[in-house]
């Protein structure tokens, strides 16, 4: 058993870029190789679309913050939005026309959708995706692994009940350790998405327990926590979170007032171990997730 | 037995028996340094001399204070063994403070708190701060660390290690006005190379690791503190057998005993938070369970309380309760900025 040589390593680890500068800003980089990063937002908010975004990023060259490779899109919620991932793709191969010099290459080659119902059906594919990522002979080696989400994974099958839940949380720290075996052996970045409940407040004041840089958070305007709780925040070395607030402003245009809504979104870093605290805010275009100039 | 059989020259036979110590007895119940005084003689001398009468007396039956089996020590020696061990500072004066200097060498440290607390950053700074040569306070020791979740990045290690370097350098050139600040010779990537990196991917692995830290640090013996973090990733996994669980983590626990008394190093473990239900009700505790908790020799919990990272002495043989207020800057682990709180007591 030999320890690795840490100055062999590359001084900051490989980065696969968000597609956005500012967002990119806030991560120094982008999200990290050799690491789970969990992305939490309540539905509507652009998690998914983050993802599929990175999961583009992930065919750029290194040089411009790619990991040159193809990416695994497992979906555990219906439908997989495809004719999203079209309409991004396609923007996508006008901004990058070096990269598809073929009018048929189409970057929508490079992401691979499985879909996965249950934690079980996860396990059961398991040695499928690491014979995947392991075989690259036809095409760009496999980079990302996006989970979205790993709450709809769990949220059926469970009782309530302290051994139901003791089962789940073991069945927690079994896929992330699969996930980050996964991650170091092949430098892979892997991104899980995350549902969030509504924040209730129980007797033992362990609901509102703090995790991470925020003291809590808030999504529509009500106050949210993570799903999943404690046990699988363990499981993950980065957590970031995307709100969304509605923004109501009232404009008085040549005599006639009325009220505008804008959704405003927010990205935070919640916990992780080399970012410093940081906020910003963002938009979903048609192109995509950008961010907003402070 | 008579102090005139042991094998010593004759002027410090003389000066012993003048001094009124006749008998083997009387000898090995003084400590090196009453003898040296009394019979006028040096600390080395009285050493050689406490040697030898435990040599000689060691096989017959003593009625001295010393113990007969070899390896045993009396309490006094072990208080100044202990006063006088090295500790490893955390950087943030206020948390140095309640460990009573630093996390200590010898002992099992266990250092536990909710995701996002801090732990992996106090332990990419103990690695870093171990390494802080003499010359600056420090033990100029290596490290090892042992990382079970994939949360150390180069990147932060450096950052930390290059504030390390930028406070060595401030401090000579504080102490020695009227010279340049270069006597630092340590660089950040020094820094780097003498932290032993080891990534463990699953149980299995991580028992073989500890298995084998005992050989590999004999092989290094300049390693003065070993982190794992954490140390329990891996265990909250399937076992299908928690009595196997139970009895793997005490053999762990019991080889990191070992290796901190063996080698005079500090070994930190890292643990994660859980929730135990007892009395009806919800708690936070420790992960790994009510057995594991006397594993460790000391425990210091990290929590929240409103927007400020406080640790918690939970567990000392020797230090009190108390909690101190710490900050992860960019350069580390430091002092609040309102450390002008004062240590609270319990």
């Amino acid at each position: 058993m030999k320890p690795e040589n840490l100055l062999r390593r590359p001084q900051t680890n490989r980065k696969l870029t968000t597609g956005c500068e500012i967002l990119d800003g806030c991560l120094r980089g982008g999200i990290p190789c050799d690491s789970l990063t969990e992305i939490v937002a309540e539905s509507g908010c652009g998690k998914t679309q983050l993802c599929l975004q990175l999961s583009l990023c992930a065919q750029l060259p290194i040089s411009l913050g790619g990991l040159n490779g193809s990416s695994l899109y497992l979906h555990s919620e219906f439908p997989f939005p495809f004719r999203r991932l079209h309409q991004l793709s396609r923007s996508f191969h006008q901004s990058n026309p070096s990269l598809y010099s073929n009018h048929n290459d189409n970057p929508c080659d490079h992401v691979f959708v499985q879909n996965v119902h249950s934690v079980d059906h996860l396990f059961d594919i398991m040695p499928r995706i690491n014979g995947f990522v392991g075989d690259s002979r036809n095409r760009l080696p496999l980079k990302l692994i996006v989970l979205d989400s790993v709450a709809a994974l769990f949220r059926s099958e469970f009782d309530n009940t302290p051994a139901d839940l003791r089962k789940r949380s073991s069945l927690f720290f079994k896929l992330s350790g699969k996930l980050k075996q996964l991650a170091n052996k092949f430098g892979l970045a892997v991104v899980i998405t995350n549902q969030v409940t509504d924040f209730v407040e129980t007797s033992d004041g362990l609901s509102g327990l703090r995790i991470g840089n925020l003291r809590y958070l808030c999504s529509s305007g009500r106050r949210v926590v993570p799903a999943l709780g404690l046990a699988w925040a363990n499981c993950v070395n980065s957590r970031f979170f995307i709100s969304r607030s509605d923004e109501r402003s009232e404009n008085d245009e040549s005599g006639s007032s009325y009220v505008s809504r804008r959704a405003q979104r927010r990205f935070d870093i919640v916990f992780s171990p080399y970012l410093p605290v940081a906020s910003c805010e963002f938009m979903i275009t048609r192109e995509g997730i950008c961010g907003v100039q402070a | 037995m008579e102090a005139w059989r042991l094998a010593l020259s004759s002027s410090i036979r003389g000066k012993l028996i003048s001094a009124g110590y006749t008998s083997l007895s009387s000898i090995s119940s003084v400590s090196s340094s009453d003898l040296a005084r009394d019979a006028n003689i040096t600390e080395d001398e009285a050493f050689e001399i406490l040697k030898l009468a435990n040599q000689s007396s060691g096989s017959n039956s003593c009625n001295g204070n010393r113990s007969l089996i070899n390896g045993a020590k009396n309490a006094w020696d072990m208080l100044h063994e202990e006063e006088s061990l090295p500790r490893i500072t955390t950087s943030c004066s206020d948390l140095d403070n309640i460990l009573g200097g630093g996390i200590s060498c010898r002992d099992v440290t266990e250092i536990g708190g909710v995701p996002g607390i801090g732990k992996t950053q106090i332990g990419i700074q103990l690695s870093v701060n171990v390494q802080i040569p003499r010359e600056f306070g420090g033990l100029g020791g290596k490290a090892i660390y042992i990382d079970t979740e994939g949360s150390f990045m180069v990147e932060r290690a450096l950052q930390i290690a290059e504030a390390c370097v930028e406070d060595m350098e401030e401090y000579t050139g504080y102490m020695h006005k009227h010279f340049k600040a270069n006597q630092v010779q340590m660089k950040p990537k020094d820094i780097l190379e003498n932290i032993f990196y080891f990534r463990v991917c699953s149980y299995t692995e991580q028992i073989a690791l500890v298995n084998h830290l005992d050989k590999f640090i004999s092989e290094n013996k300049d390693v003065k503190v070993v982190i794992v973090d954490s140390i329990t990733f891996h265990f909250r996994q399937d076992f299908d057998d928690l009595v196997q669980r139970t009895r793997v983590l005490s053999e762990m626990a019991l080889k990191f005993m070992k290796l901190a008394k063996k080698f005079s190093l500090a070994v930190v473990l890292l643990n994660q938070v859980t929730t135990k239900y007892t009395e009806g009700s919800f708690q936070l505790a420790l992960a790994l369970g009510d057995s594991w908790s006397h594993s460790c020799t000391n425990r210091v919990i990290l929590y929240w309380n409103g927007d400020e990272r406080y640790a918690y002495i939970d567990k000392s043989p020797s230090l009190p309760s108390a909690s101190a207020s710490y900050t992860v800057t960019s350069r580390g682990l430091r002092n609040s900025s309102s450390s002008s709180k004062r240590v609270k007591m319990m």
